[in-house]
C-alpha cells in the first residue's frame, strides 16, 4: 500500500523521474520509434535544442579532460602536449594541502547536507498547512527572494554585517552577549557556520518550491480519508504528506549526496580571506587557484577530475542504496 | 488558428537554426584558436595588403618618426593587467590631443576582477589585444613569448620603423633581449646604469613608513625604529585615539594579503632592515636573516597586544584606500604613490591630519634602509600581440610613446591647454598644477597629463619639466632621498611558468602566503618558532635549493648583462 501511494504523486512529477520514460520505450507493441518521433515533431524539436545544447556545452568540452593526463601548455594545442600519465594525480596525493582541502570541503558539505537538506522539506510541510492563501503566497515569495541575489552582492553585504563594526556585532554587544567585537570573517572557527547559515538562508525558500509542487500533487482524497480516520494535522503531515513526497525526497537526496564534494564556489570565493584560509580552502577554490590563477591547468584538471570521479561513485552508491531501501532511483 | 500557428513554427525552426549555427561558429572558432599555425597565416593574409602599402609609402629612416607617415584614424585595443586602472582614453585633453596628432585611438581593456584570471583566459584563447601592458615579473610574460603570442619589437622596428631604435634606450633593449636574440617588450619607469650615473642623486623611492602627523605628534614623536619603540608607539596611539570618527583606529596598515604573500612583509620590510640581497656574489636568502625574524616577532607581539586590526588581513586595496582617506590608520608600511590621491584629500581637509614619513623599522645596528630605486626592469613592460590589427602602426605608435616627444606629450599634455612656456621653461599652467596637487582623479579626467597614461613613461626624460613636488607629497619623497639602491641585478630572477623551478616557486610563494598570517596570529613566541621552523622545513621539501640555484644563475646572467 505504501508503495502504491508514493507512486501516484511521483507520476505527477514526471520531469524528475526519467525512469518512467524508460519503461515506456521498452514495450514492444508500440509504433516504431521514427513514427512516434515524427508524430511529436514539434515537441521533439524543443527537446532536440536541449540535447544539442548539452552536447555542445557538456559533452564536447569533456575532451579537455585529457589534459589531466598530459603536460598541457596554455599557448599550444591539447594534441601537442606530451602524455604524463598519472603524474598530476600522484602530485595531488602528496600535496600538503590535500588533507586540509578535503577536510574543509567535506566539513562544509556534510553540514549543508545534514542541516540544509531537511530544512526546506520541513519548511514546505509547514507552509502547506497555512490556510490563508495570500499569507502563504507572500511568505513563499519573501523566502525565495534571496535566491536571486548573486553571491557577489551578498558577499559584500555579509562582509559588512560581519565586520567588527558591523550590525551583528552591534546587536550582540547591545544585548550583552559578547563584550568585545569579533571580526567573524577573520576567524577560521566561524567560517563553516557562516557559510552554512548564509547558504541555507539564501536557498531555503527556493529549494522548498520543488517540495511544494510535489505536495500539491497529493490527492485530496487521501487527506479526506485520513480525516475520517481521525488523523490530526501532524498525523496527516506524517502519514500522508511525507510518504506521498518520499520519492521526490529520495531523488533530491541522491543528487545532494553526489554534490558533497562541491562547495558553492561563488560563496567561498567572496567570503574567504587570508585569515580564514585554513577553513576556507576547499577543493573548488584549490582548483581555481592552481588552475586559473597559477596557470597549472593540467594539474588542476586532474584534481577536478578526481573530484568528479569520486562524486560519480557517491552518486552510484546513493542511488543503489535508495533503490534497495525504498524502490526509487535515478536510473 | 492555422495562420497564427505558422509563424510560430517558423520561429521555432529559425531559433533551432540560429542555435546550431552559432554553436558551429563557436566550435570552429575554438579550433582556430588551438591551431596556431593556421591562425597566424590567416591574420597575415588579411594584414598583408595594408602593410605593404604602408611600407612603400614610408621613407624608412632612423631619424624620421614612422608614425608621421600615416595618421589616419585607427583604434587599438590595449590590455592593462591592472584592475585598479580607472581612466579611459579620449576623455581628457591629453589623450584627445594625441589621437588628433597620431590618428591612434585606444580602447583600454582592464580586468574587472582578478588579473591573472583575465589574462590566462586571454592567453588560452590564443588571441590577445593589440597591446599588452603587464608587470615585468609576471609569469605570463614568459608564457606569451614562448607561445609566440607576441611579436619581436626589433623585427617590427627593422621592417616598419627604424626610428624605434633611436627612440629607445639600447641598454633597456639589451636587458630585455631574450635567448633567441629578440626583444618582445619595452619597460616603463626604468633606469639603466647610465641613467643612474646621470640622474642617480635625484632618485626617490616609493617605499615609506608613514604615520598620521597629528597623532604622532600628540604621543610625543617617539622613536619607532626599534621593536620596543615601535610597539610602544602603536600602543600609545591606540590608547590615545581608540576611535577615528566613530570607527576603531587601525594601528598599523600593510599592503594586502594575497595568494602569493604580502609585499609589505617581504622585500619591503627587508629593505627597511637593510638586509643584503647578496653576500660575496652569492644570493642571500633574506627571509632567514635574524633581523627580519626579530621584526616578524615584533609584529606577532603587536597582534598579541591587540595592535593589529583584523582589517589588514581582509581588506583589499579598495577598502584600504577608503580607510586611508578617512585617516583610520596610525602607521603604514605602504608605498607613497599608492595613496597619493588619499593623501591629497586628507591635506585638503586638514593639513595636520596627513601621513608623514618617519624612520621606520630598522635593524639592530640602525643602518639606513636600502629602498628599491628605479631598476632597469622598470615597472611594467608593453608587448605587441601577434594578432595586432596593423603591425606598422602599432610599432610606430610604440616608438612615439617611447620617444622624447611622446613622453613630453603624455607628461605635459597639449601646449596652451595643460602647459605653457613660463619663465622660459615648459611647465604646467598654474591652475593645472593646482588641480594636480589637489585632486588627482579630476585632473586625470580633465587634463590627463602628468602620466595619467603611464604605460611607457620615462621619468628620466620628463625630469626637466617636473615642477618641484609640493606638500604633502614633498615630505614623503624627500624622506626616501639618498636611501635608494639599485636592485636591477636582482630583478626577474624568479623562475616562472610551468617549468619545474617555476612550479616550486609558485608553491613556495603560496606556502609563504599561508604562513605569514599564521606567524602574526601565533599566540606566543614559542608557537611562532614552531610555525617558522615548520615553514623552513616545508620550503626545503618543496625544493628550495633548486629554486635558489635557478635564481643564482639568473642573477649572474643579469650581472653580466649590466656590465656590458
Amino acid at each position: 500500500m505504501e508503495n502504491k501511494r508514493s507512486a501516484e504523486p511521483a507520476g505527477g512529477m514526471t520531469p524528475l523521474i526519467p525512469a518512467n520514460h524508460k519503461t515506456g520505450t521498452g514495450t514492444g507493441n508500440r509504433p516504431s520509434l521514427w513514427r512516434r518521433m515524427t508524430a511529436q515533431k514539434h515537441l521533439q524539436t524543443m527537446a532536440l535544442l536541449g540535447v544539442i545544447w548539452m552536447i555542445i556545452f557538456n559533452y564536447i568540452p569533456m575532451y579537455g579532460i585529457i589534459i589531466a593526463f598530459k603536460d598541457y601548455n596554455i599557448v599550444k594545442s591539447i594534441a601537442e602536449a606530451p602524455w604524463v600519465g598519472l603524474t598530476h594525480f600522484r602530485e595531488f596525493m602528496e600535496d600538503e594541502n590535500l588533507v586540509n582541502v578535503i577536510k574543509n570541503t567535506l566539513g562544509i558539505s556534510l553540514f549543508k547536507l545534514v542541516i540544509g537538506f531537511p530544512l526546506p522539506i520541513i519548511f514546505a510541510l509547514f507552509l502547506n498547512e497555512i490556510r490563508s492563501v495570500r499569507f502563504k503566497k507572500s511568505i513563499q515569495t519573501i523566502s525565495y527572494l534571496p535566491h536571486f541575489l548573486s553571491w557577489v552582492v551578498l558577499g559584500g553585504i555579509l562582509a559588512t554585517w560581519l565586520s567588527d563594526v558591523g550590525i551583528i556585532n552591534n546587536i550582540l554587544l547591545a544585548l550583552g552577549l559578547i563584550d568585545q567585537p569579533i571580526s567573524y570573517l577573520a576567524e577560521p572557527n566561524y567560517f563553516r557556520g557562516i557559510v552554512i547559515t548564509s547558504d541555507i538562508w539564501k536557498e531555503l525558500g527556493w529549494s522548498a518550491i520543488i517540495y511544494l509542487a510535489a505536495i500539491s500533487g497529493v490527492s485530496p482524497e487521501m487527506y479526506e480519508a485520513a480525516t475520517i480516520d481521525g488523523a490530526g494535522r501532524f498525523q496527516k503531515m506524517w502519514y500522508v504528506t511525507l510518504p506521498a513526497i518520499k520519492a521526490t525526497i529520495s531523488i533530491l537526496f541522491i543528487l545532494a549526496v553526489s554534490g558533497v564534494l562541491n562547495s558553492n564556489f561563488d560563496q567561498i570565493l567572496v567570503l574567504r580571506n587570508a585569515l580564514n584560509d585554513s577553513a576556507s580552502n576547499v577543493i573548488d577554490y584549490y582548483v581555481y587557484y592552481t588552475g586559473i590563477l597559477s596557470g597549472r591547468f593540467s594539474y588542476s584538471t586532474a584534481v577536478g577530475l578526481l573530484k568528479s570521479v569520486i562524486a560519480l561513485i557517491l552518486l552510484l552508491i546513493a542511488n543503489s542504496v535508495s533503490k534497495k531501501i525504498n524502490d526509487t532511483s535515478l536510473f | 488558428m492555422a495562420i497564427k500557428r505558422k509563424p510560430m513554427k517558423m520561429v521555432t525552426l529559425l531559433l533551432a537554426m540560429i542555435m546550431t549555427l552559432s554553436a558551429a561558429g563557436c566550435s570552429s572558432g575554438g579550433n582556430n584558436g588551438s591551431n596556431n599555425g593556421g591562425n597566424a597565416e590567416g591574420s597575415k593574409s588579411t594584414n598583408a595588403p595594408v602593410q605593404t602599402e604602408a611600407a612603400t609609402e614610408t621613407k624608412l629612416s632612423e631619424d624620421e618618426p614612422g608614425w608621421k607617415a600615416d595618421t589616419s584614424p585607427i583604434t587599438f585595443d590595449w590590455y592593462l593587467n591592472f584592475s585598479w586602472f580607472p581612466n579611459k582614453w579620449g576623455v581628457d585633453a591629453t589623450s584627445k590631443y594625441i589621437t588628433k596628432k597620431t590618428g591612434v585611438d585606444i580602447n583600454f581593456i582592464v580586468p574587472a576582477g582578478n588579473e591573472n584570471e583575465k589574462l590566462n583566459t586571454l592567453v588560452a584563447s590564443g588571441k590577445l589585444p593589440d597591446f599588452i601592458t603587464i608587470d615585468f615579473a609576471n609569469d605570463n610574460v614568459k608564457k606569451m613569448i614562448e607561445g609566440e603570442l607576441v611579436l619581436p619589437l626589433n623585427k617590427l622596428a627593422e621592417e616598419y620603423d627604424p626610428y624605434f631604435f633611436k627612440a629607445s634606450d639600447p641598454a633597456k633593449l639589451n636587458w630585455y633581449t631574450q635567448e633567441d636574440g629578440n626583444v618582445y617588450g619595452y619597460p616603463n619607469a626604468s633606469s639603466s646604469p647610465a641613467d643612474y650615473e646621470k640622474y642617480g642623486d635625484t632618485y626617490v623611492a616609493n617605499q615609506v613608513f608613514v604615520v598620521r602627523k597629528d597623532m604622532y605628534e600628540a604621543i610625543g614623536k617617539p622613536d619607532m625604529s626599534t621593536p620596543e619603540g615601535f610597539l610602544k608607539a602603536l600602543q600609545l596611539a591606540k590608547e590615545k585615539y581608540p576611535q577615528v570618527n566613530g570607527q576603531p583606529l587601525i594601528p598599523l596598515g600593510l599592503h594586502e594579503f594575497g595568494d602569493t604573500g604580502n609585499y609589505s612583509l617581504e622585500a619591503y620590510l627587508q629593505n627597511f632592515l637593510a638586509i643584503p640581497r647578496e653576500k660575496d656574489g652569492k644570493l642571500y636568502n633574506r627571509e632567514t636573516d635574524p633581523e627580519y625574524v626579530t621584526w616578524l616577532k615584533t609584529l606577532r607581539q603587536a597582534n598579541q597586544d591587540g595592535l593589529l586590526a583584523k582589517d589588514i588581513f581582509i581588506d583589499k586595496r579598495v577598502q584600504m584606500e577608503e580607510k586611508i582617506a578617512q585617516g583610520r590608520y596610525f602607521a603604514m608600511l605602504y608605498q607613497r604613490t599608492d595613496f597619493a590621491n588619499q593623501e591629497g584629500t586628507l591635506y585638503q581637509k586638514n593639513p595636520e591630519q596627513i601621513y608623514i614619513a618617519i624612520d621606520g623599522p630598522a635593524n639592530s645596528k640602525h643602518d639606513a634602509p636600502t629602498l628599491d630605486g628605479p631598476g632597469i626592469s622598470g615597472w611594467t613592460i608593453t608587448l605587441i600581440s601577434k594578432n595586432v590589427k596593423d603591425k606598422a602602426r602599432a610599432i610606430r605608435f610604440l616608438s612615439y610613446l617611447n620617444s622624447e616627444e611622446g613622453n613630453k606629450d603624455l607628461f605635459l599634455g597639449e601646449k596652451g591647454v595643460s602647459y605653457d612656456t613660463i619663465d622660459g621653461k615648459d611647465q604646467f599652467k598654474p591652475e593645472v598644477l593646482e588641480l594636480l596637487n589637489k585632486d588627482r582623479s579630476s585632473f586625470d579626467k580633465q587634463y590627463g597629463s602628468s602620466f595619467t597614461f603611464w604605460m611607457l613613461m620615462n621619468t628620466n626624460i620628463t625630469q626637466q619639466w617636473t615642477n618641484p613636488t609640493v606638500e604633502p607629497f614633498k615630505q614623503l619623497e624627500d624622506w626616501t632621498r639618498g636611501k635608494t639602491k639599485s636592485a636591477s641585478a636582482f630583478e626577474g630572477i624568479d623562475p616562472t611558468g610551468n617549468s619545474p623551478e617555476g612550479i616550486i616557486g609558485s608553491k613556495i610563494k603560496s606556502l609563504r602566503a599561508k604562513t605569514l598570517p599564521k606567524l602574526l596570529m601565533a599566540p606566543s613566541d614559542a608557537e611562532f618558532d614552531k610555525i617558522w621552523n615548520d615553514y623552513l622545513e616545508k620550503q626545503q621539501k618543496e625544493g628550495l635549493e633548486k629554486f635558489q640555484a635557478y635564481q643564482q644563475k639568473k642573477y649572474e646572467e643579469n650581472k653580466q648583462k649590466l656590465s656590458q
